[in-house]
């Protein structure tokens, strides 16, 4: 964060706080446990609001992200969590929910609701223990979002401008765009290829729900298929390749998020599909490009509309803390699902998981064009994996697309071989699942 | 000689307590964990019991395959260069008087800086659109290459970081055997006609032997350990090609829960160095020298 | 090979003598070597430092011109989450009281071990299980160290990463020292013993003068170690107890690395260990150097 944008958010959090009466603390201190990140800035800012507002304590516990899930883990196993609230990732929440760590929201102050603005992201907030489903018929109140993390199509422009193109709504549409503005030193796309713990399993979302196909598929009697293996995936991760090879980066297979966020900042893609961080490409210290990038929901196909993967955060309340401290960070989620929260924490540059403000005026301003692209895209946002072994299945499908992708292994190859490594781990964890019919 | 008993147990309790406690302990907890598989289910742990199911599954493991495949190609590759170039620049400057305080402080500087950092270096310098190799490739007129992204290139590229992280240590202490050799044999060598490579071949580098083993060993144990400069550098990838065994331990055990599964492998890691380890020291008991 | 030969003449050239012209060319061309090396190992350091200055759009863009800046060094030090000096502290303490306790117990054991008849079963299985620990990467009884020590109240304590860096750089000590220690001639001990000497007596006046380099050497590298190490602090602390490598590594996010803040912070803290070298170079050295040569 520069010193810039920290003052910025430093005087967001203070306006909120002078427009309400200091208080003295009425709750205990509570510890949050997160994970760095670019929204990051804009929450300390909305927890250091909170605390001017309302006289209370609240710590931050802030790590490299790889080594968070296991953190968070460790703590809700101990006889007494040292953390009062969990910042929980969507690819990973399931496990958290499974093992009956969370408290529901409601056991610890029955008039507690979820605003209505705020978006349940596929009903993620909510889990029913005896079906073991992500639901909120029927389902306890689990968590609060914090960010809605979605794969938005990122475009620049004054290029777009320059060759008279328009936002495409399908791949085809990318691709011919793409190799428009594809030149010696810019790359029509650049994709995040790369093995990592959720990289390039992220990244393929988008192009293989919208040809149909998927990766574990929960059914709605709640059981699973694996879908790696199908039709509609291989003709995803066929336009993935064909995007890749053609007006893609050289080196898929080696680009973390973190590279392909690079390639936009410094002007060397014209395209990519990544998780919003807004206030990066219009910070001159950061980017080359302040003011060209523009947004739109990640494209389809003619059959199949833009269908984004959520990688959004839920705030949950682990049960082996304190009653005092629960009620402590219950008061902290009802303060921050307030609306005035939600705008200090969008005016401080993260994503905001309110509805009203991501569709409010705030929108037409240009530094929150983001905005639009969000709340068009959220409404066919998906979750990614709804069993808590999908840290077993990431395992296998970040090599085996990183292999296809790399070219190590063709594509038929990689997407069979994931589909009876994927088969094997849910078998073992007591599924009932069948052999996969492999790809001819 | 009499000895005194309780001296003769207090000086090494510490060390025996110690290791029993947080090296033997962990193990008998590992290995008990090994024939188990862990659930947690209404936040209790549950164990069930699954006998060597959890032993059965590693020789099909594809990334153990290609971590310990990958460590023994890393640790024996990145120590012999770093001990082969540490040598002969040793060669080259014993009795180097002039700038050795500057020279020595250059190569002590490597060995004090973290491996994250390291590895955050040299990823940036790798990168393949703003990194320094890829810049100066262009402006030597050659096409770039993908350092950390091309499998076939991954793997030499971590090693080099290697390198250039451990060779100055070998060097420092190659230099230092070197410098303490008696000056009077190869006076005599000379004397007797012996030719330069004669004398490099059969003075210095016997004499030399017991501190190549030295910086060997030193070596090879921390390459076999390598985390922290791959973690950030690639974090096993492109595909499996710069997987190592640690990582390999920590993704199965931390990272995918797989608790009863990652301590069947950290047994078996262990029992095979120990193996090794025995194996190595029959091997070499008749030679002597044993430190 | 022939400038490695090269090498044995000047060593048995009489140092007073005049340098020929081909020995004044060997010196120039053992110069060149010398100093490209230390050029491709200094690289990184400058490219580091200048990272540190730089904004981030600088540094990605390779600018070799730029406005220098201080906000990566900002950021780090005020920033209200970075930490840093809490970091920095956490590294302090853990390394110091780790290699002190390593070096009493190493010695304690290495002298022990070599000069008070323990029978050889003890010493080689004490000594095999040491080297077999030591080889085994620390990362396997990370976990097992973490359950350990919640349960006895010690998780995210100082006392417990001392202690299980203590036991990681033990076999190093206890190898290094066991070198030493076999220095500190039989007889000696023995004289002593006969002169009624107890053997905290022996210990201070005989051993102790003896293996003082080998004390230094092995606690440097021991000091070194524990403020390098990652995996182990990774899983055992949180953040009052985090040390540098993880504040740095905190540095590397989710979705982008913050290189001007990694630099400033891996600047920062070199610059400790760049002063002592600076001002302790020939006593680190010989400390590094004394556990393979002596």
């Amino acid at each position: 964060m520069t010193y810039q944008s920290r003052m910025t958010a430093t005087l967001a959090a203070s306006a909120l706080a002078l427009s309400a009466s200091l208080a003295a603390a009425e709750e205990a201190p509570i510890t949050i446990v997160i994970n760095q990140s670019p929204w990051f800035p804009g929450f300390q800012a909305v927890v250091e609001a909170y605390e001017d507002e309302t006289g209370n304590t609240v710590e931050l516990d802030v790590n490299p992200f790889a080594g968070s899930l296991e953190k968070q883990r460790t703590a809700v196993r101990a006889d007494e969590s040292p953390f009062d609230i969990l910042i929980m990732n969507a690819g990973f929440f399931v496990e958290f929910y499974t093992g009956g760590f969370i408290a529901p929201l409601q056991e610890i102050d029955a008039s507690f609701e979820l605003s209505d603005d705020i978006y349940t992201f596929d009903d993620s907030t909510c889990w029913n223990a005896e079906a073991k489903t992500i639901t909120c018929d029927g389902g306890d109140l689990l968590s609060v979002p914090v960010n809605p993390n979605v794969l938005i199509l990122h475009y620049r422009q004054d290029l777009y401008d320059e060759a008279g193109l328009s936002v495409p709504k399908t791949w085809d549409e990318l691709y011919e765009n793409a190799k428009t503005l594809q030149t010696d030193r810019r790359y029509g796309i650049s994709q995040r290829g790369q093995r990592g713990t959720f990289d390039v399993t992220y990244d393929v979302f988008p192009y293989i729900w919208s040809h149909g196909g998927g990766i574990v598929d929960q059914q709605d009697d709640g059981s699973f298929q694996v879908s790696i293996n199908s039709e509609g995936t291989l003709a995803g991760m066929e336009t993935y390749l064909k995007l890749a090879n053609d007006v893609g980066h050289p080196s898929t297979a080696g680009q973390t998020q973190t590279n392909v966020i690079q390639n936009m900042a410094t002007g060397r893609a014209a395209h990519i599909n990544s998780v919003p961080a807004p206030g990066l490409f219009d910070d001159e210290s950061k980017s080359m490009v302040v003011g060209q990038v523009a947004y739109a929901p990640p494209p389809g196909t003619a059959e199949i509309p833009s269908a984004t993967p959520l990688g959004h955060w839920l705030a949950g309340v682990p049960k082996n803390i304190s009653d005092d401290n629960k009620q402590a960070a219950l008061a902290f989620l009802s303060w921050f699902q307030t609306d005035a929260a939600q705008r200090a924490y969008a005016e401080a540059g993260s994503m905001p998981v309110s509805r009203a403000v991501l569709e409010s005026e705030m929108a037409d301003q240009p530094e929150y064009r983001w905005m639009k692209a969000m709340a068009e895209a959220l409404p066919n946002a998906r979750l990614t994996f709804t069993f808590p072994e999908a840290t077993q299945v990431l395992a296998i499908t970040e090599l085996r697309l990183n292999q296809a992708i790399g070219g190590e292994m063709p594509l038929k190859e990689a997407l069979n071989t994931a589909a009876e490594e994927i088969t094997k781990v849910m078998q073992d964890a007591g599924y009932d699942i069948p052999a996969p019919e492999l790809l001819q | 000689m009499k000895t005194d008993t309780f001296w003769r147990h207090a000086t090494l309790w510490p060390a025996l307590v110690l290791f029993a406690l947080l090296t033997i302990l962990p193990l008998i907890k590992l290995l008990a964990l090994s024939f188990h598989d862990v659930e947690w289910i209404n936040r209790e742990a549950v164990w069930d019991w699954v006998g060597l199911a959890n032993y059965a599954r590693l020789p099909q493991d594809n990334l153990l395959r290609a971590g310990a495949l990958n460590t023994l190609i890393f640790a024996v590759v990145a120590v012999a260069l770093q001990m082969l170039i540490g040598f002969i620049l040793a060669l080259l400057t014993t009795r180097v008087v002039r700038g050795r305080v500057f020279y020595r402080t250059v190569f002590i500087l490597p060995i004090l800086v973290p491996g994250i950092i390291i590895g955050a270096i040299w990823k940036l310098m790798y990168s393949y659109d703003f990194g320094v190799l890829n810049s100066l490739l262009l402006w030597l007129g050659l096409a770039p290459q993908d350092w950390l992204g091309n499998p076939d290139l991954a793997l030499l590229s971590v090693i080099v970081v290697d390198v250039w992280h451990w060779t100055p240590f070998c060097f420092l202490l190659l230099l230092a055997g070197l410098e303490s050799l008696p000056d009077d044999i190869f006076e005599a060598a000379k004397i007797d006609g012996a030719s330069r490579w004669q004398q490099l071949r059969h003075i210095t580098l016997p004499l030399m032997l017991p501190t190549i083993a030295v910086t060997f060993v030193f070596r090879m144990i921390l390459a076999f350990k390598v985390f922290d400069e791959i973690y950030l550098l690639t974090g096993g990838g492109p595909g499996t090609s710069t997987e190592v065994i640690s990582f390999t331990i920590y993704r199965r055990f931390f990272t995918e829960d797989q608790t009863g599964y990652g301590a069947a492998m950290s047994i078996a890691v262990i029992a095979v160095i120990a193996a090794g380890i025995i194996a190595a020291t029959r091997a070499t008991a008749g030679k002597g020298a044993k430190a | 090979m022939t400038h490695a030969t090269d090498t044995h003449t000047a060593l048995t050239a009489p140092r007073r003598r005049r340098f020929t012209a081909s020995e004044r060319q060997v010196s120039v061309i053992r110069h060149l070597v010398l100093m490209s090396f230390a050029l491709v190992v200094l690289f990184p350091f400058f490219w580091i430092v200048s990272a540190a200055f730089k904004t981030q759009i600088d540094l990605l863009m390779g600018k070799v011109l730029f406005t220098p800046n201080l906000d990566g060094f900002l950021d780090v030090i005020f920033d209200k989450t970075s930490d840093f000096a809490r970091n920095f502290a956490n590294s302090m303490v853990i390394g110091l009281i780790s290699t002190f306790l390593v070096l009493v117990i190493a010695t304690l054991a290495a002298f022990s071990l070599y000069r008070l008849q323990w029978p050889a079963w003890v010493l080689h299985s004490l000594l095999g299980w040491s080297v077999i620990f030591h080889m085994v990467p620390p990362i396997t009884l990370a976990g097992a160290w973490f359950t350990m020590f919640r349960s006895v109240g010690l998780d995210n304590s100082y006392t417990g990463i001392i202690l299980a860096h203590t036991t990681l750089h033990l076999p190093m000590a206890l190898w290094m020292m066991g070198v030493f220690v076999r220095d500190v001639p039989k007889e000696l001990v023995e004289a002593a013993q006969i002169d009624g000497a107890k053997v905290p007596q022996i210990l201070w006046h005989v051993v102790l003068p003896i293996v003082r380099p080998g004390l230094a050497a092995t606690g440097i590298l021991t000091f070194i170690f524990s403020w390098n190490e990652f995996p182990v602090v990774l899983v055992l602390s949180q953040r009052q107890t985090a040390t540098v490598p993880l504040g740095i590594g905190k540095y590397a996010q989710e979705n982008t690395i913050a290189f001007t803040e990694m630099a400033a912070a891996s600047t920062l803290s070199i610059l400790p260990a760049f002063l002592l070298l600076l001002f302790a170079q020939r006593f680190i050295v010989r400390g590094l150097t004394s556990g393979a040569v002596k």
